[in-house]
């Protein structure tokens, strides 16, 4: 099975594509059934990035989470190249994760027991880099971010914009087809956001990468290539960006 | 492990030191545990090593034995045998045992013919350089090893004082034993070589032996047979073996029992891992949701705890086994003792530490710790990433699962019932059942705890306001780890009651048993080998002296001695008592004629250890070797008995001189005159008895004593196992509350962020452990009476046969409510402190 989603994955770099049909996921609250994916329709080209907006609990992190193969729909198809999601048990969408996916959280989510480095190590080794190949990428993706000399700190000794920045890099650094940001500058000052958000268009552009950005913070919308609003379950492209930004 | 998952276990291997308390309480949690059974199986090894190396010292080359039907045996036999039967091969053997003065052990004192000694016992035969002239004097004369007599400071030509039934001699010390090796060194050093004639003296065995050493070649059945035709009736050829086989079977529910019981405190030590891991993991659910969102697998989550784990088991295996070594080394004393009051002499100098014992101690602590990892580390592993992420998932997963737990928690109580009445099941379907009736208790637990919350919480309301019910509530919250926690105090805190209650059952039975059977006022015996056999003889003379003093107004006796049955080798008692015994002794089963008949008819009783153990009962036959040839006797009685684990066969003194040439008396029931006062009349009888020989004369009060001294002492070992079952109880209560409270740290932080002072924090964290411990203790009473029930009326029956009162002592369980709330307390002391101390900024900043 890991031989099969190497050949996808060497299909995928050339036609990288997502490709999202009649996606219908619900959740059960109490006695009540509620549908926070309603027959949703999405295709994504490669090296593109999508913005998806959204109020909390409008079904962003529920949809990042299918694409991502952590969650399963109830109903519809998840296509990511040539790889259909639905057709992998657990473990093999857990191996085509590590390998295709980068994430990066609001709260940044980084291992708190390992340093900088090694949270940016983690994709590249369980992707099976040697330790020299997996030891050089991390650190030219920390110099990246500008953490090239915080490498051995902890989590707990950084600040939040500091976490996020390793986020990014954790994310990239094993060169993933997709990146899935949930909320990236939701934990942040503006201004910081704002770098945070800077370096992740530069470095998701410099290194052709497709993204998936979720949030509910209009101003994100401005380095997008599709800005699409998720209501009611299903995706609706939003035309006027002035309007969304107020610039 | 794969390279891929270096960083995984990196990652692991910092979370446990980031939490030394943790990790040191959970790696002395499998380390106790480890270490009660190292030590059990160390000392029970070493006590059969001692046993079967002075076996094999003392029966030397000999393949068989002639032995008579009583304990002795008429040496003119020792000729018929080597003249008519013409054996050559044979030796004259008279033994018993000795207290050497200077030494605080006995010895088994072994008389021998050294001229006849050569094939049979290298050490004590004239080859081995025995000055004849000097060995068979005429006078007291005998040999030990040399390390002994430096043991003593005594030389060649010194005296020994040593006493036999309470009798004094002198043995003068004519040569030292010399010892090949090491191994025939500890096989001698506690034997007194003797001339034949001078064991006889010793054991007031004029023209007697014990026993007759013989060398047959392999099949040699035709020539058994014709040396049975010149043996007399009642005495015969054994396999010389036969003895270590009963002695096995003697011991081996002793044995079994302090296992299992050892094993008890593994299977407490296994909770508590349970609980640690659970903690460990729950601590680490988000760090796991992130793994999996990054791609690590299910399998690599599990593996990575797993070898945690394995970690864990590793360095508590290792400090166990040390552990377990050093506390043999005073084990073994009370294994002996235990061994010596009950079953046989036996003399335990070093430990034996054998790998299989140290191969069992390291698979049971690996083996313990990954089984107890198992089912934590594979909820981690199976949780998914989307719910993995935050704690209310998991809290509102037990929550709804406290019912579906309950039913399989009552399920397996009643699989751990349904096993007791399994056909045939021995002691060990007994310990099954425990472990069900364990494992099903502790999944209810959460259930009750949430019915128990219910009343808590308008209780400590009333006495502590908010906090009192904040208190309770947050027990209930967090109820996937504070249920481990509890249910794994449960367990030990209940381990600790079982044991308790069963102890207190034995006692108070054998209390009430001795009240009834001790009958007489006075009770004289000489000093034996083993505390619960009547093994020496009175001295004639002196028994008529002590009957003839002015003031006793009547008098029994009790004449006891191994007789071999078509049932093995037993114990049979003979008493005198006539229709009166039927006040002394209690009978279970039994006809209302037996006291009339049972002086003047071929019947007996037996106790109710002896029907067990050999499946016999009222109109069974014994047959029995007399010296008048093999005679059967009909069981007409059981009688209860909590004397002897291996059990008693009682016949009237008159029916057994006719079968037996012995007129030796064991042991003397003295009653006095209504007006003579019972202290004053002992104080009267061992003036009399001075100079002749050295017995015990007690007043029933002070044999009452007596008895239970020994009781108590052949418990030792049992509370000693439960005291240290206390103490891993005690670890891990400690370690989960300590783990639980630290972890609540940001908790803590932010209720001391909005105003909560200092002293209010205290207030908190130790109510909230108070409740846990109030919890626990009122949850392990039911469950310890449970484990009392299935010990005392199952175990103990399985493994002995007796009947048992079932006894609960309040104070057995106000111990046990004690220990769980002072060791929750404690737990609450360090997270108190540390967080009062703390600046919440710290416990609020963002990882």
């Amino acid at each position: 099975m890991v031989d099969a989603i190497k050949i996808q994955n060497n299909r995928m770099k050339k036609s990288s594509h997502i490709y999202l049909k009649n996606l219908t996921k619900e959740y059960q609250e109490g006695e009540k059934t509620r549908k926070v994916l309603d027959q949703l329709n999405l295709n994504v080209a490669e090296g593109e990035m999508i913005v998806l907006l959204g109020r909390s609990g409008s079904g962003k992190s529920t949809l990042l989470n299918l694409v991502s193969g952590i969650d399963k729909p109830d109903a519809g198809e998840i296509k990511i190249g040539d790889t259909n999601l639905g057709e992998l048990n657990e473990k093999d969408r857990t191996l085509f994760r590590r390998k295709n996916i980068g994430f990066i959280f609001q709260s940044f989510n980084l291992i708190s027991t390992l340093t900088a480095k090694e949270n940016v190590l983690l994709p590249l080794k369980l992707k099976g880099d040697t330790d020299e190949e997996a030891g050089q990428k991390a650190d030219t993706f920390l110099k990246e971010v500008g953490l090239g000399d915080r490498g051995d700190s902890y989590p707990d000794r950084l600040s939040g914009g500091e976490q996020q920045r390793v986020a990014i890099a954790r994310a990239l650094a094993h060169a993933p087809m997709l990146i899935l940001a949930d909320e990236p500058t939701g934990n942040l000052d503006y201004e910081t956001g704002a770098t945070i958000l800077d370096m992740l268009n530069k470095l998701v552009r410099e290194n052709n990468r497709t993204i998936i950005l979720a949030t509910h913070d209009r101003d994100i919308c401005k380095i997008a290539d599709r800005v699409l609003e998720i209501r009611g379950g299903t995706l609706s492209p939003v035309e006027d960006l002035s309007e969304m930004t107020g610039s | 492990m794969n390279k891929n998952t270096n960083l995984l276990w990196l990652s692991s291997l910092r979370f446990l030191l980031r939490h030394p308390w943790h990790f040191a309480l959970s790696i002395l949690g499998v380390a106790l545990g480890v270490a009660v059974v190292v030590s059990i199986d160390i000392s029970n090894n070493s006590a059969k090593t001692a046993f079967s190396l002075s076996t094999e010292a003392v029966t030397g080359k000999a393949t068989h034995q002639i032995k008579g039907a009583a304990e002795d045996l008429d040496d003119d036999i020792y000729t018929d045998v080597r003249i008519k039967a013409g054996i050559r091969k044979s030796a004259p053997v008279v033994e018993g045992y000795a207290r050497v003065e200077g030494v605080n052990r006995m010895f088994q004192v072994l008389g021998v013919d050294p001229i006849a000694e050569a094939p049979f016992r290298d050490y004590a035969s004239q080859e081995a350089g025995i000055e004849l002239s000097e060995f068979i004097s005429g006078k007291n004369t005998g040999m030990i090893t040399e390390t002994v007599a430096q043991e003593l400071s005594t030389e060649i030509g010194d005296s020994l004082d040593i006493s036999v039934g309470g009798r004094s001699f002198n043995i003068q010390l004519v040569g030292v034993i010399e010892t090949k090796d090491d191994r025939s060194e500890k096989a001698l050093q506690s034997l007194l070589v003797v001339d034949v004639n001078t064991a006889q003296r010793l054991f007031d065995m004029k023209g007697e032996l014990s026993r007759i050493d013989l060398i047959l070649p392999e099949n040699s059945d035709d020539k058994i047979q014709q040396l049975q035709s010149v043996l007399p009736d009642g005495v015969d050829v054994i396999r010389s073996d036969s003895r270590t086989e009963t002695v096995a079977q003697m011991t081996r529910a002793f044995e079994f029992n302090l296992q299992a019981l050892s094993l008890l405190a593994l299977l407490v030590g296994m909770f508590l891992i349970y609980n640690t891991m659970t903690f460990s993991v729950v601590q680490r659910r988000p760090i796991i949701g992130r793994m999996r969102a990054l791609g690590v697998t299910k399998n690599e989550i599990l593996f990575v705890i797993l070898k945690e784990a394995l970690l864990i088991g590793i360095l508590g295996t290792l400090i166990g086994i040390a552990a377990g070594i050093v506390l043999a080394q005073g084990l073994v004393k009370l294994v002996t003792q235990s061994i010596n009051d009950l079953y046989f002499v036996l003399s335990v100098q070093e430990l034996t530490i054998d790998a299989p014992a140290l191969i069992k101690g390291i698979l049971l602590g690996l083996g313990a710790t990954l089984l107890a990892s198992f089912w934590p580390a594979r909820e981690a592993s199976q949780a998914e990433v989307t719910t993995v992420l935050k704690r209310s998932s998991s809290e509102s997963k037990i929550t709804s699962r406290i019912y579906k737990l309950a039913g399989f928690g009552l399920a397996g109580g009643l699989t751990g019932f349904g096993i007791l009445y399994i056909p045939g099941g021995g002691i060990a379907a007994g310990y099954t059942s425990l472990l069900f009736m364990i494992i099903g208790f502790s999944l209810i637990i959460p259930l009750m705890m949430v019915g128990l919350a219910k009343l808590f919480r308008p209780v400590f309301g009333t006495f502590n306001g908010l906090i009192g019910k904040m208190s309770v509530q947050g027990v209930i919250t967090e109820l996937s780890r504070t249920s481990v926690a509890i249910a794994s105090l449960v367990v030990a805190v209940a381990a600790t009651v079982g044991v308790g209650v069963m102890v207190d059952s034995f006692r108070t039975t054998v209390v009430s048993w001795l009240e009834a059977q001790l009958e007489a006022d006075i009770y004289v015996q000489p000093p034996s080998s083993v505390s619960r056999f009547a093994d020496a003889t009175l001295v004639p003379e002196l028994s008529t002296l002590l009957k003839g003093t002015e003031g006793i107004a009547e008098s029994h006796t009790v004449r006891s001695i191994d007789v071999r049955t078509n049932l093995g080798d037993d114990n049979l008692v003979a008493i005198n008592q006539g229709a009166t015994a039927r006040n002394t002794y209690q009978l279970k089963e039994g006809s209302e004629d037996f006291w009339q008949r049972y002086s003047s008819e071929d019947i007996l009783m037996v106790s109710e250890v002896y029907a067990y153990r050999n499946a016999v009962g009222l109109g069974d036959s014994i047959f029995v070797q007399t010296d008048e040839g093999r005679r059967g006797f009909e069981i007409r009685a059981i009688n209860f008995d909590y004397a002897s684990d291996i059990g008693t066969i009682t016949m009237s003194r008159q029916v057994y001189n006719q079968y037996f040439d012995d007129e030796a008396i064991s042991g003397l029931a003295l009653y006095v005159e209504d007006d003579v006062v019972v202290d004053e009349m002992v104080e009267q009888l061992r003036a009399k008895s001075a100079g002749i020989q050295d017995i015990f004369i007690r007043s029933n009060k002070g044999l009452r004593e007596a008895s239970i001294e020994i009781f108590d002492r052949t418990f030792t070992v049992t509370v000693v196992l439960r005291i240290l079952a206390i103490i891993v109880a005690f670890i891990g209560v400690l370690s989960a509350l300590m783990a639980l409270q630290l972890e609540r740290s940001r908790e803590l932080a932010v209720l001391r962020a909005n105003g909560m002072t200092p002293g209010q924090l205290w207030n908190y964290v130790i109510n909230q452990t108070g409740v846990m411990g109030i919890m626990a203790g009122i949850f392990s009473v039911p469950l310890g009476l449970l484990m009392a029930y299935v010990l005392v009326y199952v175990i103990n029956l399985r493994s002995f046969g007796w009947t048992l009162q079932f006894m609960i002592s309040a104070e057995v369980l106000i111990q046990a409510v004690f220990l769980a709330v002072v060791a929750a307390l404690l737990a609450g002391l360090y997270p108190s402190w540390k967080m009062a101390k703390a600046n919440p900024a710290d416990a609020l900043r963002n990882e």
